[in-house]
């Protein structure tokens, strides 16, 4: 641990002032819920206190510092390491960079939409510092010269609605000099959440992935888009006051900063979104703010089309983003799930491949007839009868997915999919040879949402 | 020379690409093209990945020479 710190103390660029007890009180761990000690961007008054009001919010962090010119602004993005909290973490000044270089008249995408049914991160961040946000899109805002700010969320997302309507009329109420915001709300569909969904539901008012990556690389009617995830504007707002190195130094030396994340499944009653940073592992997260005192069964890292990992295989690992990727795994929108003994992780997947195959936007072939085969089949596995062969073709099948859509939905469930084969080899075995185990009849640890039959406008 | 590049609304599966160019495109079970390879600098196969271009009737192929992010 004391490794990590150094690492980062040895990277801190000299000609970057850093507040000394800002320096003194960086975390090596970080694990914190809304308003406690030690936390960063949850910092501030309590989950009760709800929406945290502009005076409040300027009274504790100060106004947006000035920060120079739009290239120095992508400096400094780039000197924090910042990485989106979307999902795909690719590097924020890149994007701005690319945006930046195509001139026009850019403007810039809040995506609040938390399309992940058990995520609550975004929809917690938005309801309770809206102004956090909405001071990163001010950021990534002036990084690319852009004179308009739109926060895109579901229709159904009601707190962060109503804290976000709030939030917008605070600030034009105080006059503050910045771009002109508008709220979009969507439908509350999963695929919706994909950017270029969002570019779509702006520019013609139909929330499906566009098909043609050009088409969104060009933006909203043509004017370059810049889009990023509601915590990672929250980031951008206290990179912009504290510094890029007061930032890093809440992460690994591979993962920059600290993230969000939702725990899900077989969760105590209580708050889910908290904060994590350093090398805080899955197992002191589990102990700490889900009562698990051993490891569960499995714990499903990502999101719903994430990934399963054995719960004794994940207990010690750090969440740091970097040492997840180094074993194939990632955090994706910060959802972990919880799977206690008691369930069929054969069962769960069954469920969630359903789920994620009603939620197909219906455009593409792999989507339409591949999804719900892959979500047919594991529910045979799950809840009837199958052969050795059946699942090595399913497993077959599932493997032709990858990178065929228009949007990465397909990919997402088939590598649950095969994680799920994977993890729950034993089980697997077990169907096999028995069938059903009784476990399937264990009510369902992650809820999906019964389909909405919501539209895509 | 190049990268074929599916446009996955618009393919019905019709699978005539894969007729034509099958070093090239392979179909899933459902008729759905899957990518084998890239024709790159093989210029018969430069030339069947012309040809599926062509002769695809929703237009969903399309070989590029460069793919951005
Ligand atoms: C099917 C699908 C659904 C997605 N849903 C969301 C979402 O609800 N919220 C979100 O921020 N990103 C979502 N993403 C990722 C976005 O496409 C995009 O990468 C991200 O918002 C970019 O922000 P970032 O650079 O800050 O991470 C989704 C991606 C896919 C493939
Ligand atoms: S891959 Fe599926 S969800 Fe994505 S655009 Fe195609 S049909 Fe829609």
């Amino acid at each position: 641990m004391s490794g990590v710190h150094t690492d980062l103390l040895s990277l801190t660029n000299p000609q970057t002032p850093v507040v000394p007890d800002e320096l003194a009180s960086n975390p090596d761990q970080l694990l914190a819920g809304v308003g406690e000690a030690g936390s960063r961007i949850l910092a501030g008054p309590k989950a009760v206190a709800g929406m945290e009001s502009l005076v409040d919010h300027l009274d504790r962090l100060g106004p947006l510092p000035g920060l120079g010119d739009a290239a120095h602004i992508r400096r400094v993005v780039e000197e924090s390491g910042l990485q989106g909290r979307g999902g795909a973490g690719f590097p924020a000044a890149v994007k701005m960079r690319t945006v930046a270089a195509r001139g026009g008249s850019p403007l810039v995408v809040v995506n609040g939409s938390e399309s992940e049914p058990a995520s609550h991160k975004d929809r917690t961040l938005m309801a309770l510092r809206p102004h956090l946000v909405l001071d990163g899109a001010v950021v990534a805002a002036e990084a690319v010269n852009a004179d308009q700010v739109i926060i895109h969320v579901h229709r159904e997302s009601r707190s962060a609605i109503t804290s976000l309507k709030n939030a917008v009329q605070e600030r034009r109420r105080a006059r503050l000099t910045e771009p002109r915001m508008d709220i979009s709300y969507g439908p509350s569909r999963y695929v919706a959440g994909e950017s270029s969904a969002i570019i779509h539901f702006l520019e013609d008012g139909d929330a499906r992935p566009l098909t043609d990556r050009r088409a969104a690389r060009a933006g909203i009617h043509g004017r370059p888009t810049l889009l990023h995830n509601a915590e990672t504007m929250g980031h951008l707002a206290l990179i912009a006051r504290r510094g890029p190195w007061w930032f890093r130094l809440a992460g690994t030396s591979g993962a920059a900063g600290s993230t969000l994340v939702t725990l899900a499944g077989a969760t105590p009653p209580g708050p889910r979104v908290f904060e994590v940073g350093g090398a805080v592992t899955v197992g002191q997260l589990l102990t700490d703010r889900a009562g698990l005192d051993a490891p569960p069964r499995a714990v499903l890292l990502g999101g719903y089309a994430g990934r399963w990992v054995d719960g004794r295989d994940a207990w010690d690992q750090p969440l740091a983003r970097d040492q997840l990727l180094a074993r194939g795994l990632s955090l994706g929108c910060g959802l972990l799930g919880i799977l206690p003994w008691e369930a069929c992780g054969l069962a769960e997947t069954a469920r969630l491949l359903g789920y994620l195959a009603s939620e197909s936007a219906g455009q593409c072939g792999p989507c339409i007839f591949g999804l719900p085969r892959l979500a047919e089949g594991m529910s045979e596995l799950a809840f009837g009868r199958v052969s050795r062969r059946d699942v090595r073709q399913l497993l077959r099948r599932s493997a032709t997915f990858a990178d065929r859509g228009a949007c990465h939905h397909p990919d997402g469930a088939a590598l649950l999919l095969q994680y799920a084969l994977a993890v729950f080899a034993d089980d697997v075995e077990r169907h096999i040879r028995r069938g059903p185990c009784d476990r399937k009849s264990h009510l369902p640890t992650f809820r999906v949402p019964t389909p909405s039959g919501a539209g895509w406008r | 020379m190049g990268k074929l590049l599916v446009d996955a609304v618009r393919c019905k599966g019709h699978g005539i690409c894969a007729l034509i160019a099958p070093r090239l495109i392979d179909l899933d079970d459902w008729g759905f093209p899957v990518l084998l390879a890239s024709p790159d600098y093989d210029p018969e196969q430069s030339k069947l990945a012309k040809r599926a271009v062509a002769a695809c009737p929703e237009q969903a192929l399309r070989l590029v020479t460069e793919v951005g992010p």
